[in-house]
């Protein structure tokens, strides 16, 4: 089971640039048409300074630093019995091409549930608060893992 | 310039434009892990998932989340988004069709934002839910 004493505890910092070339591939993958993740004269048409991150792209840095498996490791969770429950991003400004993010996880709550079906299941939420080359807020991304036991 | 979409315009009830998306096939799977950065075997390699007690791959769930990022942006601008959250409620295979849709439930005044709240749904061809969700968006006033 999820290691309590971890409760609060924060995490080494992810550091990462983004790339235009990484926006567009992310687009490309979901399958998103929507030019403004990849032309950059269309962005700035539409309002934008360059292609913004299309909505998820906070997944890109989180995955690619290998954040949560530093996490899961520290909490002791057995990763074959994790399940990837909700994810949530606030965004209090777009990022861009150009950005250098920093993303510190923290572990914010470990709470114990039963399902329907009788099973218990530690209830983890890990936050990940992002800021910009300027010391500004960016976006703060949420995700529920759930250990089943 | 796409057309600008305005607080006043939008009200309680009004549905988001559909998104379908697929048949999904395997290789997006791997154009996903290679953009995401997540290689859990899961989501490219049927052998491994059979180990586990699967049929075959299935699609990260981060995939499906990005498609309803995309209903999003195709109707309301990404500027103007300030929450998106989901939760994960089944898996998806190869081979479905994902229809996203979602409504407007709420609309508020918060401070100086004019905030609409929308609950989204990703669903396949049987009507499956793959995932539930909500975002707000600050929308521009035209007055």
């Amino acid at each position: 089971m999820a290691d309590r004493s971890k409760q609060g505890k924060e995490y080494p910092p992810i550091t990462w640039e983004v790339e235009r070339g990484k926006i567009r591939e992310l687009a490309k993958a979901i399958g998103d048409p929507n030019p403004i993740y990849l032309d950059k004269d269309t962005a700035i048409e539409e309002g934008y300074k360059d292609t913004p991150a299309p909505p998820t792209f906070l997944t890109v840095p989180m995955m690619w630093s290998s954040s949560m498996p530093v996490v899961i490791n520290d909490l002791k969770i057995n990763f074959a019995n994790v399940l990837h429950g909700e994810e949530e991003y606030e965004y209090y400004r777009l990022i861009y091409p150009g950005d250098v993010l920093t993303g510190i996880p923290k572990v914010v709550s470990i709470e114990e549930k039963t399902s329907k079906s009788g099973r218990k299941m530690d209830m983890v939420t890990v936050e990940i608060l992002y800021t910009d080359q300027d010391g500004e807020k960016v976006a703060k991304a949420r995700s529920l893992l759930i250990e089943r036991k | 310039m796409s057309q600008e979409i305005y607080y006043e315009d939008i009200n309680v009830g009004d549905e988001m434009p559909k998104l379908v998306k697929g048949p999904l096939q395997k290789l997006q799977h791997v154009m996903y892990a290679g953009a995401s950065g997540d290689f859990n075997p899961l989501h490219t390699d049927d052998d491994f998932a059979k180990a586990v007690g699967l049929d075959g791959v299935i699609a990260h769930g981060m995939l499906i989340m990005g498609f309803v990022g995309q209903a999003i942006t195709q109707w309301i601008p990404r500027k103007y988004l300030k929450r998106f959250g989901v939760r994960f409620a089944g898996m998806t295979k190869p081979g479905n069709t994902i229809t996203v849709k979602g409504n407007v439930v709420e609309k508020r005044v918060d401070g100086n934002e004019n905030i609409i709240k929308c609950e989204v749904l990703a669903q396949d061809e049987n009507g499956d839910v793959k995932v539930t969700g909500h975002f707000e968006a600050a929308l521009p006033l035209k007055s």
